[in-house]
């Protein structure tokens, strides 16, 4: 099924062996998406690579750039100013909500609920009107830098996010509704793709696919980064380990992610500052010299350092690991790709079900290619 | 449990063949290993010190040798580690991680497809992104992004 | 009034223009020219001619107000720019779909290819020839009108496996067999319903069956047959829940994937008419055909041609009942829609004919009372 194929959701290929309608072996095929960016990575200035996260996942472009940039702060010895943390994890948890909201409306799509897809599309819209205001852009921000974010939220963007922020709040309510209390959804749903907690854990399967198998790992919860350890929210589980149990997790991951924006909203009405680190090496502000000034763009002895950072992104766990060698560019950046890995266990979770069943679970999965192949 | 007891512990078990255990902020510590304890540490690091999820296995080639790292992540501690190993560049094979972690499977093929790292012991060790039958592997420094290359390339048809 | 059917009015076109144009021949073609049987046999031309286009363009009208609702419910507007209110978007899809070339797979059965859409459509515009839509408004009096149009319904499901097969692709066949199992499951159901009906109303004549329902309409003592044939016709009809044979998720595009162009617009047409076909026979069955209860006055029921558009007003309900399931359900596997056909709705369809006939035989209606009046 694939690479060019209405359900797979972007550019891979799965190779499905069957007998009768029964699948008995799977086989991922992915790579068809690879830009190599972390090969060009290697050619590009730190803030230069902001460019290249959010196309990485596209969906979620923002919690990409944040996950680059905690590891480059730490790579480089910069620590940001504590409002830009609290705009880095307000976007990164409206992109949270878009993302979810754009598999919503994915997931009802295949099974052929044909309007939450609309409303889905819908609402994610506000979330994207909300962005351009303060990045300028709908889906490539290039938004977040070294050090900081590139500018202040805007006057009254705070009262306009709360608005969306609760409008959302009440749609939620009647998403469940239109999913959950159909018997043909639960019907179809129930029981498929079943990934129990101890084979999930050790297929390295992370996210909502691991935490409706009943395990409580959030890496916000239990290592935070950025300003996670100063709010306060829950963890989403289900314990049924299937198709449902994963709608329902990120369902409430929507929920939780309402609650901490509201905070983040809050503290923002409350305290303002400044957005960019003051003191920046200057070559990492201004990557191309004034003719004539070739000698700013040599090689500098800055210290080496090594960054690490390993985010709760809406489709699972990612990582970065940079590795700085003292010169503008990175050595060697490398990234987890949580949809790489859930869909590499799909070998577990799909075979003896039915072929018509494909849909509901490989949408449970939540693929986003462009994060899978880099 | 502290770097300093991770590295007390380890040292106690393998002697010499654990190269250093280095400070790094935010995580348990950065343990460099030699390859020929590969198997074995990793049966400690799970079993023992419970270590069940491997998160990430990449490569990266310093030009005179070639390292493999490892970030492995506790439940119950909440607390990553990475462990590091330098392989040869004329021999860069070392032992897969498969057995233990089923986990490694597509992160050990990617480091095979971009750096060329082999691991042996891994079931299906074959190229993820680019084509069956590509020449090069193109995360090493040699391979420059700007110049053309030759392609030959294989289609699966069965 | 003497009531004016769609014979006296094409008898009347006809007549008028076989007297104008026998004016141009000499005098023993003029009389042949007018004689009673030119003039039958143009005014059944006429007949079919304008049967024809009222109906196919009462589809189109159905595709716009598909579209429309659907859009609403969705939130957002559906078509909107050609024509007032994209009343002539689907004119123009049409044209533009039958403006284009028809590819047909090297490998795939020619004459099957060309044969099964056209045939698909063929019989289902048959249909329209059977069907009354007010007194008098339909093809002739045919004694058994009803069995007739629902054995002509049922053909459907031999042209899509024609056509499934003739494409040569193994995702068609797949989806194309699919389709086949499915209209058959579900019409026994169907079928059982209908029986309901006939066991009420004592006939097999459509026509006979509205007369019927002028004092009640049958719906009400037949609610369990109407829901049995409702989701029944959704089956049969191929819409949401139950259209995993036309899955783009699964199998892009299921037994019509390989028809492009003209194909394809008569293969939509078809499914278009079909529906149509369905709310019509969902209407006359249960909800009273032309007829209105007699307690809405009389200004809005004796206008001219009132019975038929009231009759359109329904029909067109009907189907937006259909859409707003559309828009509502998800998809239904094919194992679970085919134990839904024949566990759940044969039963209930069974059950249902036990009750008409226990409504029949004592000459009484729950909640409304004895009516004296009632078929046997």
């Amino acid at each position: 099924m694939g690479p060019q194929h209405p359900m797979t959701h972007g550019l891979w290929n799965l190779r499905v062996r069957i007998e009768g309608e029964v699948i008995k072996d799977v086989e991922p095929e992915m790579g068809f998406l690879h830009r190599g960016i972390e090969k060009i990575s290697e050619d590009r200035h730190y803030n230069e690579i902001i460019t290249l996260m959010d196309r990485t996942c596209y969906v979620a472009g923002l919690n990409w750039e944040h996950l680059f940039i905690v590891a480059a702060e730490q790579a480089l010895h910069i620590e940001p100013p504590e409002r830009a943390e609290y705009i880095r994890v307000l976007s990164a948890e409206l992109q949270r909500i878009a993302s979810h909201l754009m598999w919503y409306a994915a997931f009802c799509q295949d099974l052929g609920l044909t309007t939450p897809f609309l409303y889905g599309m819908r609402d994610r819209d506000l979330i994207l009107d909300l962005f351009q205001s303060y990045t300028g852009a709908r889906l490539t921000y290039e938004y977040m830098r070294v050090g900081g974010v590139r500018n202040d939220l805007p006057l009254g963007f705070t009262d306009r996010c709360r608005k969306v922020v609760d409008w959302l709040m009440d749609r939620f309510v009647e998403y469940d509704r239109l999913c959950l209390s159909s018997t043909i959804f639960n019907e179809r749903c129930n029981g498929l793709g079943v990934l129990l907690a101890p084979e999930a854990v050790a297929y390295g399967v992370t996210g909502p696919m691991l935490r409706s198998a009943g395990s409580h790992r959030d890496i916000r919860k239990d290592r935070p980064y950025s300003v996670y350890n100063k709010l306060q929210f829950e963890v989403a589980t289900a314990n049924t380990a299937d198709v449902t149990g994963r709608y329902l997790v990120r369902m409430e991951e929507m929920r939780q992610a309402v609650k901490i924006s509201r905070q983040c909203l809050d503290w923002l009405d409350d305290n303002p500052g400044p957005v960019m680190a003051s003191q920046l090496p200057r070559w990492l502000g201004a990557p191309y010299a004034p003719v004539g000034n070739e000698a700013y763009l040599l090689k500098r002895n800055y210290p080496t350092g090594l960054g690490f950072s390993m985010m709760e992104e809406p489709h699972g766990e990612a990582g970065a690991y940079i590795v700085n060698d003292g010169g503008e560019h990175p050595y060697r950046v490398k990234f987890r790709s949580p949809v790489l890995i859930n869909i590499w266990a799909a070998k577990r979770y799909l075979p003896g079900y039915r072929v018509a069943d494909i849909p509901p679970i490989m949408g449970s999965v939540d693929v986003c290619v462009g994060e899978c192949d880099r | 449990m502290k770097t300093s007891e991770l590295a007390a512990s380890l040292t106690a078990k393998f002697g010499g063949r654990i190269l250093g255990v280095d400070e790094f902020p935010g995580l348990l510590g950065r343990v460099r290993f030699d390859p020929a304890i590969a198997t074995e540490l990793f049966r400690t690091f799970r079993d023992d010190l419970g270590f069940v999820h491997l998160s990430m296995v990449g490569a990266t080639d310093w030009v005179d040798h070639r390292e493999v790292f490892y970030a492995l992540w506790s439940d119950t501690d909440r607390v990553y580690v990475m462990l590091s190993t330098n392989l040869p560049p004329d021999a860069p094979t070392v032992a897969s991680a498969v057995p233990i972690w089923p986990s490694a499977n597509a992160h050990e093929r990617e480091a095979w497809d971009l750096v060329g790292v082999r691991f042996e012991g891994h079931p299906d060790l074959r190229r993820i992104f680019m084509p069956e039958g590509y020449a090069y592997h193109p995360l090493l420094r040699s391979f420059k992004i700007h110049e053309p290359e030759d392609l030959e390339v294989k289609v699966r048809s069965d | 009034m003497s009531p004016v059917t769609l014979f006296s009015i094409s008898h009347t076109i006809a007549a008028w223009l076989l007297a104008h144009i026998s004016y141009v021949f000499p005098a023993p073609a003029q009389g042949w020219l007018t004689s009673g049987n030119v003039v039958l046999g143009l005014t059944a031309l006429i007949f079919a001619v304008i049967l024809l286009g009222a109906s196919m363009i009462n589809t189109i009208m159905l595709i716009w107000w598909e579209r429309k609702l659907l859009g609403r419910f969705m939130d957002r507007r559906g078509a909107m720019h050609v024509g007032f209110a994209g009343l002539l978007q689907n004119f123009a899809d049409g044209l533009k779909l039958f403006r284009k070339d028809t590819v047909r797979p090297g490998q795939a059965d020619e004459l099957g290819f060309w044969l099964s859409p056209t045939a698909y459509l063929v019989s289902s515009l048959v249909l329209f020839a059977i069907l009354p839509i007010s007194t008098g408004w339909n093809g002739g009096s045919l004694p058994l009108t009803l069995l007739l149009a629902l054995v002509i319904f049922s053909f459907a499901p031999l042209f899509i496996f024609l056509g499934a097969w003739a494409s040569n692709n193994k995702y068609s066949l797949i989806g194309g067999m699919r389709s086949a199992a499915q209209m058959i499951a579900y019409e026994v159901p169907i079928l059982l319903a209908v029986v309901a009906v006939v066991v009420l109303s004592g006939s097999f004549d459509l026509t006979t069956i509205v007369q019927e329902q002028r004092n009640y309409w049958f719906w009400a003592p037949l609610f369990l047959a109407l829901i049995v044939f409702l989701t029944g016709m959704l089956a049969e009809m191929e819409r949401i829940p139950f259209d995993l044979p036309e899955a783009e998720a699964e199998l892009v595009e299921g037994w019509n994937t390989e028809y492009g162009g003209m194909l394809f617009a008569f293969f939509m047409l078809a499914d278009y008419v079909r529906y149509m076909v369905g709310s019509i026979l969902v209407v006359l069955l249960f909800l009273g055909g032309w007829t209105l209860p007699s307690y809405i006055p009389t200004i809005l029921t004796s206008f001219p041609l009132a019975g038929i558009v009231w009759f359109m007003v329904k029909v067109y309900l009907v189907f937006g009942v259909f859409v707003w399931v559309r828009a509502s359900l998800p998809r239904m596997r094919t194992d679970q829609l085919l134990k839904l056909g024949w566990m759940r709705m044969v039963p209930l369809a069974l059950l249902s004919v036990v009750l008409a006939a226990l409504v029949v035989a004592a000459h009484c209606l729950p909640l409304i009372g004895c009516v004296p009046s009632m078929g046997g």
